[in-house]
């Protein structure tokens, strides 16, 4: 059952396993709203209320859902709308949770957000590794179509939507909106040059829209009740609610759905039942692997908005906050989050390829007591050469929170470096470092 | 978007064009900003190497200058400290994974990366930790190795496989800094134009077979010439090391080649050394002599042939030396029997009707066309660099292309209209497409529909349509009012390199120096003929080996054999060289110093790079004393005045010099004398030599019914009409260039697979392929896209030369399968 301090709106229902079909959807008033949108709303009705929502994407970068649908061109042109379901960034597990227990809200927000973008062709672009979550969209979308709410000519209405459920790979890179079009087409998943941006030349060349699919689950309930009852939730700059995966060092780790701007200890103490026995909370990621690292001092009573997050130097991102107690040895998180971003770069840019790589064997250099003294400033100054001259934001997502780490933490880096000595094996070194393998950081 | 737009660089105020990639742009004000991925000729800049990144004022973030368009009054900063900082850190970046191995690598010295390495990077390294390491070097292809170490993932290879050659076989494999270039299964890169990629590389990854560890940049020169091993006429610039050529590389020229060169003109040098070349006068039996001998011999022989009874026959040659080859024949020997065809051609009339400035179209003009029609010819293998030009109009400008061909072609994927016509029978098609595009309804329709409306057309059309086809072609030509629109026309593509020049340097039976009509001249055909005949008694050949080279092997063997006195000027020894009674060696294009004509009018010069082998002198001069030695004056003793000589005779040549000519030649439409180009005649004269080809035309008659030759006996037997092309491949540069044997094509024969079932015959069964008498062996080949009821060979070949079946008319074989 709910927790009664969540603030749930997306996950209204997510217990009831029948909310999965469409008639359990529609048993809880599920498509009415799309029914609506069809047949008596026009495309610039249903782009102010989107607009006038103020709702900020969920993905990560946090921008005007409602501004970046007006960007597309009007006119007569192959148009697509594009449902990013390639949560891929460690920490982030929030998007499966919403497929899995809510296809149709997915579906039907899909289906109004094309009568705002006027695409007549959808995809939800799903990581490979989301098979179960899939094969659930794959089921709903039938329903949806046998239904009459996909197709030709939806409810008469002559206003026709295809939408296609595509799996990915399985490569992380998939999940920047211009490489999951190359993927998309066919092609390496690669990222491409902006502008031009992909409203205006997306997929196949046509104006295309890109939303995550927590953004996109939003529509209809706001497409339903209203710009104002949205911005009831929420901040002024951050409206509504936002469903927050809490991971790492913290009792009841999960997915909670509450209003922006809560208090963020609220979230991690209240709601995830703060640190284990015994354990202090030392830092924590506020906003995925990507996002740079908080101490607790910094951010604990932060109000968890997008603004609260970027003025303290780091980011909401896609909302999923990663807890490091005191047991975790920042320098070893540090290289655990670097080899994500090595392993996931897909090499095409020159900082991210071969700085993710350098910034690796250094800190592996570190950890094993094999560095040199010049290398924490080398490592620093590799992150700062990183950020910004990148040609997506994946370089950027390694040097942020790695640049952050060093900057807030270099006492634990010195120490790790001073335990000079013959490099050790794993299990050694996690006992002699960490304690018993539990807690994240764990893995190395 | 032409809008002329200053702004500011580091201060400067720069001119440059609205919308210009600002990399471009800085350059103009003379601002370095240093690139490794950004190559505009291989498209859209991809911002992948970051190495560009500059400061823009109002934008906080560094902006690749390789994909930032210029605005008006936009203020630049490439060296502040934030740039420099940037800059220098991609170069530490790029060197991470770099082996500084630069001492034993073949691009030091001439490497972008140690250049930019020197110019913009932190000078210091400050990496300790290992490379990647991958086994090296390893052949990615016969011809090109890969050092996967020294990759730096530019893409540019890649993106050249994939976007301008679109042969898509290289591909980036792995991800992240596991990268790298190789190709699907470890297959080996095989396709026309890859020796592309080496210049391409900016570090020492992709290197030639050919040149690897052969010499280090402050051993070698570089020298400008032209390449003139196909019609292309593409500018190159020879590696001459100790006066040999080591390696060809592209000299970037828009207006012919694009920058870009095919592996046949790249790879095809070191026969240049090879044994087989006629590296000196020789008399009959192959006796070397010296030269006073040679050509005292030669003038002798000619002499004796008697005044009128001398034919020549003109191939690979400069526009100097053609027109000196007619001289003499003409001035010297009485003879008015001069050709430069290996077939049949048109009469003068049509020539200079399909030269007329208004209706000739330039190389460049296909970038910007509506619809490109490719009529009777397949680029890839009769002019390489065109097929490249055409998928590049296609890919980038979204061209329409209608192809109209007997044999598929490299380009049928990109085509939107394709019509297969029977060989021999181009001149029915097009007069079909004339009617269809006057609105009546005929198998050409569909390829019409595809013309229509077009605004600016470029034909590129191939000289085999034939002398018919030509002339049905200025017809075409009206209905498709290509003379009425700017950047529409005509552009052919010859059989022969030089063919344009010779023909306008008076190599023609009907035409002199300036298209000027003459009269009573045989052309090839005619010449073979009456040499079989006695007619004609002496033979002089430059340039050509008709053997080989020629359609109808037998009936020129015996023509040869038939001459009372052969003289030949060759390169190498071939089986017509072998029966000449005085042999002359001649240049190659790297040794050659002379003009040659592009089919689009444009003069180039080939300049002497490297030296001549053995005791080769410059033909010109050997030509000029023949023509001496036989009683004619010419004050030819150097380029400049056998060019001079060149253009006096030729009106329209009149105001190019060499300095007009410079390195990237000039289009004789452009200058003043452009306007001197011949009138085309209205009817022809009587007595002049088209209307004594009455026969011709009754060829015409009996080729005219396009399937009569195809369907002539439906449905049984394995009776098929013979098509012929020439292969990119087949010839001596791939039998005198060891690095290309291995493209070397064997005889096969192309068939639909319906034909094949219904002969019972599979992919690889060697087969007969016989005419009246004649045959050659071949292997079956399958192909999609073949009209049923033809079959294709090719000529030129070491083994079952196609040229043995062909008898100047249509011809049907029969195909027997031979059991092993």
């Amino acid at each position: 059952m709910p927790d009664p301090r969540e603030t749930r709106v997306l996950l209204e229902h997510a217990e009831d396993p029948a909310l999965r079909t469409i008639a359990g959807y529609k048993g809880y008033g599920g498509y009415a709203t799309l029914e609506r949108s069809y047949r008596e709303m026009e495309q610039d009705e249903v782009l102010k209320e989107l607009e006038d929502s103020g709702l900020r994407g969920r993905g990560g970068a946090g921008f005007s859902m409602g501004k970046k649908a007006s960007f597309l061109p009007r006119g007569e042109m192959a148009k697509y709308l594009c449902c990013n379901a390639d949560e891929s960034e460690p920490g982030a597990f929030k998007d499966r949770e919403l497929m899995q227990r809510n296809p149709h809200q997915l579906i039907e927000g899909i289906a109004i957000a094309a009568l705002a973008a006027d695409a007549g062709h959808a995809f939800i672009f799903i990581r490979g590794e989301y098979d179960a979550q899939a094969d659930i969209l794959d089921a709903a979308v039938a329903e949806a179509y046998e239904a009459g709410y996909l197709g030709t000519n939806i409810l008469s209405t002559h206003r026709d939507l295809e939408l296609v459920v595509h799996r990915g790979a399985g490569a992380y890179i998939c999940g920047e909106e211009t490489a999951l079009l190359d993927a998309l087409e066919g092609k390496r998943g690669n990222p491409r040059l902006k502008p031009p941006f992909p409203a205006v030349q997306g997929l196949y060349g046509g104006p295309t829209l890109i939303n995550n699919v927590e953004t996109l689950s939003n529509v209809p309930r706001i497409v339903a009740n209203g710009a104002e009852w949205f911005r009831g939730f929420g901040t002024e700059q951050s409206p509504g609610t936002k469903v927050v995966s809490i991971s790492g060092g913290v009792r009841r780790p999960g997915n909670y759905e509450v209003e922006l701007g809560i208090p963020t200890r609220e979230l991690i103490y209240g709601l995830a039942g703060g640190p284990r026995e015994g354990r202090e909370i030392k830092a924590f990621f506020p906003g995925g692997s990507s996002s740079p690292v908080l101490t607790a001092a910094e951010g604990l009573d932060l109000p968890y908005s997008f603004e609260a997050m970027a003025e303290a130097g780091s980011m909401l991102g896609s909302g999923s906050i990663i807890v490091a107690d005191d047991r975790v040895s920042i320098p070893h998180l540090a290289l655990r989050t670097a080899r994500f971003y090595h392993h996931e770069s897909c090499g095409k840019c020159t900082p991210c390829r071969e700085g993710t790589n350098w910034t690796v064997k250094m800190l592996e250099r570190m950890v094993h007591g094999e560095a040199t003294p010049m290398d924490l400033d080398i490592v620093s100054s590799v992150q700062e050469n990183i950020i910004g001259h990148c040609l997506c934001v994946l370089g950027d997502s390694m040097a942020m929170p790695v640049g952050a780490m060093v900057r807030k933490f270099r006492d634990e880096f010195e120490q790790v470096m001073a335990a000079a000595g013959p490099p050790l094996d794993d299990e050694t070194r996690l006992a002699a470092v960490q304690g018993p393998a539990e807690t994240l950081g764990a893995s190395i | 978007m032409s809008r002329e737009i200053t702004l500011t660089i580091d201060g400067r105020e720069v001119t440059a064009v609205e919308g210009e990639m600002l990399h471009d742009a800085a350059r103009k004000g003379d601002v370095e900003i240093p690139v490794f991925c950004y190559e505009p000729k291989l498209g859209d800049p991809v911002g992948a190497c970051r190495m560009c990144l500059v400061e823009i004022e109002g934008i906080p973030k560094l902006q690749t200058s390789c994909s930032t368009p210029v605005r008006e009054g936009m203020v630049v900063h490439t060296r502040t400290e934030q740039v420099k900082q940037a800059q220098s850190a991609v170069v530490e970046f790029l060197l991470v994974n770099h082996p500084l191995d630069c001492p034993v690598c073949d691009k030091g010295g001439e490497c972008p990366l140690q250049d930019i390495t020197q110019g913009w990077g932190p000078g210091k390294s400050r990496v300790i930790d290992e490379k990647r390491h991958f086994q090296k070097p390893i052949e990615l292809s016969p011809l090109i190795a890969i050092d996967r170490e020294r990759c730096i993932l530019c893409y540019r290879c890649v993106r050249f496989s994939q976007e301008v050659s679109e042969d898509a076989e290289l591909q980036l494999l792995d991800r992240g800094d596991r990268t790298f270039v190789g190709t699907f299964d470890d297959r080996p890169y095989v396709a026309p134009f890859h020796g592309n990629i080496t210049e391409l590389c900016p570090v020492g990854a992709l290197t030639s077979y050919t040149y690897r560890f052969r010499a280090r940049p402050w051993d070698i020169e570089q020298a400008g010439s032209v390449c003139t091993l196909c019609p292309s006429q593409c500018n190159v610039s020879f590696t001459v090391r100790d006066e040999k050529v080591k390696r060809v590389l592209g000299r970037d020229n828009a207006e012919v080649d694009d920058g870009w060169l095919c592996d046949r003109g790249r790879y095809g040098f070191e026969m240049f050394a090879d044994a087989k070349r006629v590296d000196g006068p020789r008399l009959k039996g192959g006796a070397a002599t010296d030269w006073k001998t040679a050509i005292e011999a030669a003038a002798a022989g000619l002499l004796q042939a008697g005044e009128g009874r001398v034919a020549a026959i003109v191939g690979d040659a400069s526009n100097e030396e053609g027109h000196l080859v007619q001289r003499i024949v003409r001035e010297a020997l009485g003879s008015p029997h001069v050709d430069s065809r290996p077939s049949r051609g048109p009469r003068r009339e049509t020539i200079v009707g399909l030269a007329q400035p208004n209706l000739s179209a330039r190389v460049r003009d296909i970038d910007d066309a509506d619809v490109i029609l490719v009529l009777g010819t397949d680029p890839l293998h009769s002019s390489p660099i065109l097929d490249l030009r055409i998928r590049k109009a296609i890919r980038r400008n979204g061209a329409r292309l209608a192809i109209a061909t007997e044999r598929p072609t490299a380009l049928d994927g990109g085509a939107e209209a394709i019509a297969r016509y029977a060989p021999g029978d181009a001149h029915h098609f097009i007069l079909e497409l004339t009617r269809a595009l006057g609105g009546a309804d005929t198998v050409a329709t569909p390829l019409a529909e595809s013309l229509e409306g077009a605004g600016k057309v470029v034909v590129v059309w191939g000289e085999r349509i034939g002398s018919f086809g030509a002339t049905a072609l200025l017809d075409l030509a009206k209905a498709l009012k290509l003379g009425e629109a700017d950047g529409a026309g005509l552009l052919e593509v010859p059989d022969t390199t030089n063919a344009r020049g010779l023909r306008e340097a008076g190599c023609l039976p009907d035409a002199g120096p300036g298209l000027a009509r003459v009269s009573g001249g045989k052309s090839t055909e005619e010449i073979r003929a009456a040499l079989e005949s006695g007619e004609l008694t002496g033979l002089l050949l430059f340039g050509v080996d008709p053997i080989r080279d020629f359609p109808d092997t037998p009936a020129w063997e015996a023509a040869i054999t038939a001459a009372d006195f052969v003289v030949c000027f060759s390169m190498f020894e071939t089986a017509t060289a072998a029966k000449a009674d005085v042999l002359f060696p001649l240049e190659t294009h790297a040794e050659k110093d002379g003009t040659v004509t592009h089919p689009d009018g444009r003069l180039q010069r080939v300049r002497p790079s490297a030296s001549r082998p053995g005791d080769i002198r410059p033909n010109f001069l050997v030509l000029s004393e023949l023509a001496a030695d036989l009683g004619l004056t010419t004050g030819i003793d150097s380029q400049p005045t056998a060019f001079a000589a060149l253009t006096q005779a030729v009106p329209f040549y009149g105001s190019i010099d060499d300095a007009s000519i410079g390195g990237r030649g000039i289009r004789w439409q452009d200058t003043p004398s452009g306007s001197k180009s011949p009138e085309p005649g209205k009817a022809p004269e009587p007595g002049s030599p088209d209307t004594q080809r009455g026969a011709l035309g009754t060829i015409a008659e009996t080729a005219a019914d396009p399937r009569g030759v195809a369907s002539a006996d439906p449905g049984s037997g394995a009776s098929l009409a013979l098509g012929t092309y020439r292969d990119l491949w087949a010839g001596l540069i791939t039998e005198l260039n060891p690095p290309l044997k291995f493209l070397a094509p064997e005889q096969r024969v192309e068939i639909s697979l319906t034909d094949a079932n219904r002969m019972g015959l599979k992919n690889g069964d060697a087969v007969k392929v016989a005419q009246n008498g004649s045959s050659v062996s071949a292997t079956v080949s399958i192909k999609e896209r073949m009209s049923d009821g033809v079959c294709f060979l090719i000529e030129g070949t070491a083994a079952g030369n196609a040229n043995a079946l062909l008898n100047g008319g249509p011809v049907s074989v029969e195909i027997t399968k031979v059991e092993a």
